[in-house]
């Protein structure tokens, strides 16, 4: 067993100590129920491993009565419209699709990712097109929006983060994951250019564990939660997964820890995150963790730390730039219940068994970091 | 009688061939000299030479394809995009049939395929250097993997 396995079932163990488990209001819709039973009997999904489910959380919600939609785009990747325009099509179809949701959505958080190499005409693209959804929207940052002025076109375009506001019972927080990389870049007398080159790939390795939550904004998380109720819903955005999953490709926050040091008296937390490209779902003492769709291309599972409860999706066809991609719609029902749905353009999203989704691919891999990153 | 002038080349050549004889005995690993450290150590930075010349394709690097005249993405997508670590490329599993082709396939017609089809670039030498160089990545990026030829 490797230290990081060692260290992941440590951690594990301390923060979900026998008998505790996210709060038992976690069902199956019926539709969902229907879909699972008919594709493999209810005997054939457990066999599976498909419970829990993904598609359904639900929420001890505070205030009964008030159902409400709300929906997560993020890591559309855009490039300027003279480099690719496949990108743009993707992301004018999810905006123009919950701009059309039915009853429609109370918000959209953009989860960050807007442009591909942080370049203004790809931001401004971004947001140009983001006129299309004419609801309130928050924005958090992707690395890729960040790193060629060090956020300032985002942050004078799309705000700052962290933030926080409630909503008919509901406290959201949205995180700021992606500016706290070491400096790599001064030493080497990198350009700007280089250093976002550098942050935007993703097996790269002069970014380092660059994906963090930092001191001053732990601070501020814990500020922000201190008078709200202990048994009150929290939702917290955030661009990378709260847990550890893959650091080489910075599928984590590497103060993880601390985070859920601050959540923990919290009986209902839910954190919705992008980066992953994936369908990804895990429980982490009482939070659970739920990993968004890009709308511009999916990424292949990581070689390990894939959550034991992530039931994983299809492989992606690479001959369809359409498929494995997409948008989340989540909606908190009038029984207090929030539903999940990955919109992601095709008729299936769960895979039946390993080979079909690639979740157990390179088993014997060698992994090696770049070597052209040896310099 | 054999003079003493003829005795020894006699010898000699007996020896000669009793060698020759023996040496075809001998098992077929023996029939080149052991390698030295120096020769293993070139071997292998011609090697990686290639790998990491194959990375920078792979991860799009435009001096790369400059140099070795190929256009590998019409769209700013590089390989390692959808192929961090060169995973999810399974270049263990080729030959197969290749659903998305629609033919059986060698690992360069699927990456002449990728590079083609989702990249939108230009298709390259089959046999030339930045082939040789992409494969170069990809099998080292998946050493140790277990060899599944025809597994889709």
């Amino acid at each position: 067993m490797s230290d990081r396995e060692v260290l992941r079932r440590e951690m594990e163990q301390t923060l979900s100590p026998p008998g505790e488990r996210p709060d038992s209001s976690t069902v199956i819709t019926r539709r969902t129920f229907l879909h699972k039973s008919l594709l493999y009997g209810t005997a054939g999904a457990a066999a599976y491993g498909l419970f829990p489910i993904l598609n359904t959380i639900d929420l001890a919600f505070g205030q009964a009565g008030q159902s409400f939609k709300f929906a997560w785009i993020s890591d559309t990747h855009l490039y300027p419209k003279n480099v690719n325009t496949r990108f743009v099509e993707k992301a004018v179809r999810a905006f123009k699709e919950v701009q059309e949701m039915n009853p429609p959505a109370d918000f959209l958080i953009f989860g960050g990712d807007l442009g591909q190499l942080g370049d203004p005409v790809e931001l401004q693209l971004g947001a140009d097109l983001l006129k299309e959804v004419k609801l309130k929207k928050v924005f958090i940052p992707g690395e890729h929006d960040w790193y060629l002025d060090m956020g300032a076109t985002w942050n004078k375009m799309f705000g700052k983060a962290p933030w926080s506001f409630d909503h008919k019972g509901v406290r959201f927080i949205g995180l700021d994951t992606i500016s706290h990389a070491e400096d790599f870049w001064t030493a080497r007398k990198m350009s700007a250019k280089d250093r976002m080159g550098h942050m935007a790939t993703l097996d790269g390795t002069l970014g380092g564990a660059w994906a963090g939550v930092g001191a001053e904004q732990l601070k501020w998380l814990n500020g922000a939660l201190a008078s709200w109720p202990k048994n009150q819903p929290v939702v917290v955005f955030s661009h990378n997964p709260l847990y550890e999953y893959y650091p080489p490709w910075n599928f984590w926050v590497r103060d993880w820890r601390e985070v859920h040091e601050i959540l923990k008296p919290f009986s209902n937390v839910t954190n919705v995150h992008g980066h992953t490209h994936q369908v990804l779902y895990n429980e982490i003492g009482k939070m659970r963790s739920i990993g968004m769709l890009a709308t511009s291309w999916p990424w292949p599972y990581a070689p390990e730390g894939l959550p034991a409860l992530t039931q994983p999706m299809i492989r992606a066809d690479p001959g369809d730039h359409f498929d494995g991609v997409g948008w989340s719609g989540l909606t908190m029902t009038a029984n207090a219940r929030v539903e999940n749905e990955y919109k992601m353009w095709r008729k299936e999203v769960f895979a039946v068994a390993p080979p079909d989704s690639g979740s157990e691919d390179n088993r014997n891999q060698i992994l090696s970091p770049r070597l052209a990153d040896r310099i | 009688m054999t003079s003493k002038r003829l005795r020894y080349p006699l010898i000699a050549a007996a020896v000669g061939a009793l060698l020759l004889v023996a040496a075809d005995l001998q098992p077929a690993f023996a029939h080149k000299e052991k390698h030295t450290a120096d020769q293993l150590q070139a071997f292998e930075d011609v090697f990686m030479e290639q790998v990491k010349l194959g990375d920078l394709l792979f991860h799009g690097d435009p001096a790369t394809e400059k140099q070795l005249r190929v256009k590998l993405s019409g769209t700013g997508m590089a390989c390692a995009m959808c192929h961090p670590y060169a995973s999810d490329v399974h270049p263990h599993e080729f030959p197969k049939f290749q659903e998305q082709m629609n033919e059986f396939a060698t690992l360069r017609n699927m990456i002449n395929w990728c590079i083609e089809k989702p990249n939108e670039g230009e298709k390259i030498d089959a046999d030339g250097p930045a082939m040789k160089a992409l494969e170069a990545y990809i099998y080292w990026s998946n050493r140790n993997s277990k060899l599944d030829p025809g597994r889709h």
